[in-house]
């Protein structure tokens, strides 16, 4: 039996403000964060990530906030792209449909992690998963939950909260 | 819990820890859930399927299982490949075992409009090669049988080709690609399709075309023997034809869906007959301005298509298509007689508005020409071209930029001028969101931009309402004239003349102006100064 080929897993790190979150956290969030973080995996000559539209996939660089920030060598895989494409589809079914998608709970970070431990058994580093929780734990942060997550009405009653499956 | 215990087979109800050499448990992970199972650490991974395969009730053939990116063969035991108690293994269960191929139907009985394409054959075919390795890479069913395919076409190209010109496939154009919703995986058929690719360059050779003209449908017949080939060869061939139309057509008329394949019928049925090899190289002629700048747009509308929108990853398939568009560039370099087209050989407005319309109506195609155009040397625009009022505007515009250019022919010069001015006076908003490693390959935004920045100048600079040409090229012009004229080249009319000449470079006007015999007075006299001979060997002043 012919040994199996290892394909490398890259993960690839956005800081979707741009730098602004360092600066700015401190003031608006009271805690100092460094950055908010999006993630997408690279394997197969192929970059994976889960958004408001479901899992997508383009070229590695090649969403629109281009070329990441930095990115993390997770290790490798024996998953063929035959088998990877399977369990993405299963994904798409179950766990990370399209309208799933929740910008604090079920994001494109989580999708990352759960794909990254099915490839190489890793996790992707906490402070990218910790994102959430950290910004959940302040003020300002729940007072952002209202607008960005759908499923929770702000305090007034009136639908001040985005557009369905929005966030 | 009681039924794994059972399957494990021991009677000892212990925790995998205190005895390590038993029993563990092993949580199976699927996408929809996990479940735990518990059975002994030195039994196989055949074992373990089983056990899965009972409670999942599935065929043992279709179970994956992976643990720490590794594929759990078989004959494997758990304890060796670390998995112990507590442990959490992936499961992937497989939905079409390989061997079967999907049927979508049968091949319909040939079209009324059979397309006569056999000129463009050999292109299309390097681009329906290419396409035929991405497809195979999305289906691993068709994988197979597109390896046989592959070695159809090595062992007899010409009767693939024969079968590519047939009209039954020709009868497919106007499917809708069915298999598309895979993206593609990297595959051996991706070095395939190179060697075959030579095959048929080879058959691009007039004579030879026209003979296969008259064969019959050898071709066909061959991979209908193949099994199952016929229902497989649908999505095929319709996704084939869909790549060979869009391929081409956009080369033709720069970007248009309907009106490429609408160009791309008319030339086709153009050649009913046999003269064929004339008419197309005359067609493509005047795409070969148009190729270098469409290039990307091919690359990125064939995948638009043929990946039937948002979520495929193309980063194999581009490779392809983009060896499929070189092959078609250099087809296109082939020296031409005439070109009735020639209309077409500038970026004519229509061609911009279609180019805009385009963008306006297919933002994935703008997403694709944005991060994958290999153009890097224009500020990008894509915060215009993403809104759609803006897309709007900027038709509008166009519009009446086209009008403009009817009613003022010497609107021309100033229209194809060149970047340079303008890529410094680029809005400063391309710069925001960090996107300027984004690069834009529509120039045609940027000749309207260009054109936008000239009249603005030739506004703010004339008192007077309406636009004479000469104003408006001389507001082209502007910066150079004035730099023109600090040198000492006090002859306005000549130094526009000498800019228009050389395209706005001031450096070749200089040269141009100092070369002439009736030229201004060259600099490097001590007291030409702005007012003096200049003005008295030109006779005309500003």
């Amino acid at each position: 039996m012919e040994p199996p080929n290892l394909y490398p897993v890259k993960l690839y790190v956005y800081d979707l403000s741009k730098g602004l979150a360092r600066r700015l956290s401190p003031i608006m969030l009271g805690k100092q964060l460094e950055g908010i973080w999006h993630t997408s995996i690279v394997v197969h000559k192929d970059e994976f990530y889960f958004g408001v539209g479901g899992i997508s996939s383009c070229p590695p660089g090649g969403t629109l906030l281009g070329p990441p920030d930095s990115v993390v060598d997770v290790g490798s895989t024996e998953v063929t792209e035959e088998l990877f494409q399977e369990y993405l589809s299963s994904l798409r079914e179950s766990l990370f449909r399209r309208e799933s998608y929740n910008v604090f709970e079920n994001n494109c970070n989580t999708f990352t992690n759960e794909v990254v431990q099915f490839l190489t058994g890793r996790k992707i580093p906490s402070y990218i998963t910790d994102l959430p929780s950290e910004i959940l734990s302040t003020p300002f942060g729940q007072a952002l939950r209202t607008f960005l997550d759908p499923r929770i009405q702000p305090p007034e009653g009136s639908p001040v909260g985005p557009p369905n499956g929005q966030s | 819990m009681a039924q794994a215990r059972e399957e494990a087979g021991d009677s000892r109800l212990v925790s995998g820890r205190e005895l390590s050499s038993h029993i563990i448990r092993v949580s199976v992970k699927t996408p929809q859930d996990c479940q735990e199972f518990m059975l002994a650490e030195n039994s196989s991974v055949h074992h373990f399927k089983k056990q899965i395969s009972k409670r999942l009730h599935c065929d043992t053939d279709r179970l994956v299982l992976i643990f720490t990116g590794k594929i759990l063969r078989d004959q494997d035991i758990l304890s060796q490949r670390g998995i112990l108690d507590g442990t959490t293994v992936h499961l992937v269960v497989r939905t079409r075992l390989k061997g079967t191929l999907p049927g979508p139907g049968t091949l319909s009985g040939p079209a009324g409009h059979c397309m006569h394409r056999s000129e463009p054959s050999t292109s299309e075919s390097a681009g329906m090669l290419a396409r035929l390795g991405r497809l195979a890479r999305s289906s691993p069913e068709l994988a197979d049988f597109l390896g046989q395919l592959a070695q159809l076409l090595m062992a007899a190209p010409d009767s693939v080709v024969q079968f590519l010109e047939s009209p039954v496939v020709q009868g497919l154009a106007n499917e809708k690609p069915a298999n598309t919703s895979h993206t593609p995986k990297s595959s051996r058929l991706a070095q395939k399709p190179e060697p075959a690719l030579k095959a048929l360059e080879t058959l691009h050779n007039p004579s030879r075309q026209q003979e296969l003209l008259q064969e019959d449908k050898r071709g066909l017949e061959a991979l209908k023997v193949v099994p199952g080939g016929d229902n497989a060869m649908r999505p095929v061939c319709s996704d084939i034809q869909q790549l060979m139309l869009f391929t081409l057509a956009p080369l033709v008329t720069s970007k248009g869906h309907s009106a490429g394949s609408e160009l791309c019928k008319e030339v086709a049925s153009a050649h009913i007959d046999t003269d064929t090899t004339a008419t197309i190289p005359t067609a493509l002629a005047p795409a070969r301005p148009l190729a270098q700048k469409v290039r990307v747009g091919d690359v990125s509308q064939a995948r638009c298509v043929a990946s039937n929108q948002a979520s495929s990853g193309c980063g194999t398939g581009v490779p392809d298509v983009n060896s499929s568009q070189d092959l078609l560039s250099q087809e296109i370099q082939q020296p031409v007689g005439t070109a009735p087209l020639t209309s077409q050989l500038r970026l004519s407005p229509s061609a911009l508005r279609r180019a805009l319309h385009d963008l306006q109506q297919n933002p994935a195609l703008l997403h694709q020409l944005a991060t994958g155009s290999p153009l890097r040397h224009h500020m990008p625009l894509l915060p215009i071209l993403t809104n759609p009022r803006a897309l709007q505007a900027l038709i509008q515009i166009e519009k009446g930029l086209q009008t403009l250019s009817k009613e003022v022919p010497g609107l021309e010069p100033c229209l194809w001028g060149p970047g340079r001015s303008h890529g410094t006076r680029e809005p400063p908003e391309t710069r925001g969101g960090g996107q300027s490693q984004r690069v834009d390959s529509v120039q045609p935004t940027l000749a309207i931009l260009q054109l936008l920045h000239a009249l603005s100048n030739a506004c703010s600079q004339s008192t007077q309402a309406s636009l004479s040409s000469s104003l408006l090229i001389e507001g082209c012009y502007q910066q150079e004239l004035e730099h023109l004229k600090a040198m000492g080249f006090a002859n306005c009319d000549a130094n526009l003349q000498a800019l228009m000449a050389t395209g706005g470079d001031i450096h070749a006007a200089i040269e141009r102006l100092l070369g002439e015999p009736e030229a201004q007075v060259p600099p490097v006299d001590a007291h030409s100064g702005e007012g003096g001979k200049g003005r008295g060997t030109g006779g005309e002043g500003k």
